[in-house]
C-alpha cells in the first residue's frame, strides 16, 4: 500500500491549516500555535513505485503550490503512527488524522479509482482519502479530542486518530 | 449567413451548462451540450463546431481539487484533438471550473505549450465566495510594459464591468514572477478586480487574493479564454440585482459570448 501525502510548498499559504488555527482560537482552546494541513490518500493494488509517484504528481497535488510525499506501508498500519509522523513526534506537534469509517462510502477516493485509469494506469486499486492536521502546541489530550471532536471530523461517518 | 455552432463540455457535477447554452443562443450560435463521455467516443465530433466552452460547475464533485479530474481526463484522451482545436484559432471559453479545467490541463496561458504553469488555488479566506465583482477591462489600458490584449471575447467592453463570481478555488498563481510578466507584457491579461472606481481592490471585491488581482487571462494569440467570474449569469439586465444592462435590456456577459460569435461569422 502507498500512503500519499500531498501538503503546501513552502511559499504558499496553508489556507486550510490556518483557517483552522483561527476556528481553534474562536472555541477557546489555548496553546496552539499553529496548524497545518495534509489531504492523505492510501492507494491499496498492484501498482508500483514509479506509477505511485506519477498518481501523486500528475493528479493528486497541485505542481505550483503543492508538494507530495510517497511513502509504502502495510494495510495494518492504518491506525498506526503515520511515516510522515515518525521522527516529528514531540511535547510541542500533535496529529489528528481524520477517515472515514469503514462502510461509509468514500466519494473523494472513488474519484481517485476513475482518475488514475485515465492517467493510463489500468489496475485494479482501492483507495481511501483523509485529512492530518499537524497541531503545532502543547496541549492536553483532552483538548486535542475537543479540536477533533468539535471541528474535523464528523464522528458518525469519520473517525479520528490523535498522535 | 453561417450558423455558429457552440459546443459545451459537461460532465458529472457540471451545473452551468444550460446557462452557458442559453448565452449562446441569445447570441446567435446553436449550442448543444455534450457529456464528455459521448465525445470520447466520437472524438473528432469536436471539429465540427466553431466554439468550444467549458462551463461552470462543481466537475467530479471538486474532488482532488476543482477541475483536476476532468484537466486529466480531456488531456490524456482528448489532448491531441482539443490541443488542434485551440491552435487552429477557434475560440474555447473555460468559466469558473472550466477556468481551473484549461489552467490544470495547461492549454492556458499558452495552449501551443500544453502544459501546467499556473494555477486557482484556495481563495485566500479558506470561504466560498460568492457576489458582484468590479472588473478592470486590460484591453485600454496598455501602457509601456503591457500590451493591449488581443482577447476576441472582450473585445469593445467598456474599461470596468460588473459580473458575479461563486468560487472556493480562485486564486490565480503563476509558476514564478517571469511568467506573470510575461502574460502582462503579451497582453495576457484580461479582467482584474477593481474597486467600483476602477482602483486596487481589497476584499471582499477581491475575493481571492489573486497574484496582481487577476480574474481572467487569455493565450497570446487571443482564442482561449478563461475567466472565474461568470458571464454566463449576465446575459440580462434582469439577472443584475439594480436590473442593469449595457443597452438597457443586456448585461455585459452577453458581449463576451456576442464577441465570440461574431468572431466565427
Amino acid at each position: 500500500m502507498y500512503e500519499i501525502e500531498i501538503s503546501s510548498k513552502k511559499d504558499f499559504k496553508d489556507v486550510r491549516g490556518l483557517n483552522i488555527f483561527s476556528e481553534i482560537s474562536e472555541l477557546g482552546i489555548k496553546g496552539v500555535e499553529k496548524v497545518t494541513y495534509s489531504q492523505v490518500y492510501k492507494i491499496a493494488g498492484d501498482i508500483n513505485s514509479l506509477e505511485a509517484k506519477t498518481i501523486a504528481a500528475e493528479l493528486l497535488s497541485d505542481k505550483i503550490t503543492e508538494k507530495t510525499s510517497v511513502k509504502t506501508a502495510e494495510p495494518s498500519e492504518c491506525c498506526s503512527l503515520p511515516n510522515s509522523f515518525a521522527g516529528l513526534q514531540n511535547q510541542s506537534l500533535s496529529l489528528i488524522e481524520v477517515f472515514y469509517k469503514k462502510g461509509v462510502t468514500d466519494t473523494v477516493a472513488e474519484s481517485v479509482i476513475k482518475a488514475v485509469k485515465d492517467l493510463g494506469i489500468n489496475k485494479d486499486i482501492k483507495a481511501s482519502a483523509g485529512h492530518r492536521y499537524y497541531v503545532y502546541g502543547k496541549i492536553s489530550q483532552s483538548a486535542l479530542k475537543n479540536i477533533a471532536e468539535k471541528l474535523l471530523a464528523n464522528t458518525l461517518i469519520q473517525e479520528y486518530k490523535i498522535f | 449567413m453561417k450558423k455558429v455552432k457552440a459546443l459545451i463540455l459537461r460532465t458529472a457535477g457540471t451545473n452551468c451548462d444550460f446557462e452557458t447554452q442559453i448565452a449562446f443562443e441569445l447570441c446567435g450560435a446553436q449550442a448543444e451540450k455534450v457529456h464528455v463521455n459521448a465525445l470520447l467516443e466520437k472524438k473528432d465530433k469536436i471539429f465540427e463546431y466553431d466554439i468550444m466552452a467549458f462551463p461552470g460547475g462543481f466537475s467530479y464533485g471538486d474532488d482532488i481539487a476543482s477541475g483536476k479530474i476532468l484537466a486529466n481526463e480531456v488531456k490524456s484522451k482528448l489532448g491531441d484533438k482539443i490541443k488542434k482545436f485551440a491552435l487552429s484559432g477557434r475560440p474555447i471559453i473555460g468559466v469558473c471550473n472550466g477556468f481551473q479545467v484549461l489552467v490544470k490541463m495547461g492549454l492556458l496561458p499558452e495552449p501551443s505549450l500544453f502544459e501546467q504553469i499556473s494555477t486557482l488555488s484556495y481563495n485566500d479566506s479558506g470561504k466560498f465566495e460568492c457576489r458582484w465583482v468590479y472588473l478592470k477591462t486590460l484591453k485600454t489600458q496598455a501602457g509601456k510594459n503591457q500590451a493591449s490584449t488581443n482577447c476576441l471575447w472582450t473585445q469593445k467592453l467598456p474599461d470596468i464591468i460588473t459580473l458575479p463570481v461563486a468560487h472556493a478555488e480562485g486564486k490565480f498563481i503563476a509558476k514564478d514572477k517571469n511568467l506573470i510578466d510575461e502574460l502582462e507584457k503579451n497582453g495576457q491579461i484580461v479582467f482584474k478586480y477593481c474597486a467600483q472606481d476602477g482602483n486596487i481592490a481589497r476584499y471582499p471585491l477581491d475575493p481571492n487574493g489573486s497574484t496582481d488581482q487577476i480574474a481572467a487571462i487569455c493565450n497570446k494569440k487571443g482564442n482561449v479564454f478563461g475567466l472565474m467570474p461568470h458571464p454566463e449569469r449576465y446575459v440580462y439586465s434582469l439577472q443584475h440585482p439594480s436590473r442593469e444592462g449595457y443597452d438597457g435590456e443586456h448585461g455585459w456577459g452577453k458581449a463576451i459570448f456576442q464577441n465570440a460569435v461574431n468572431y466565427v461569422k
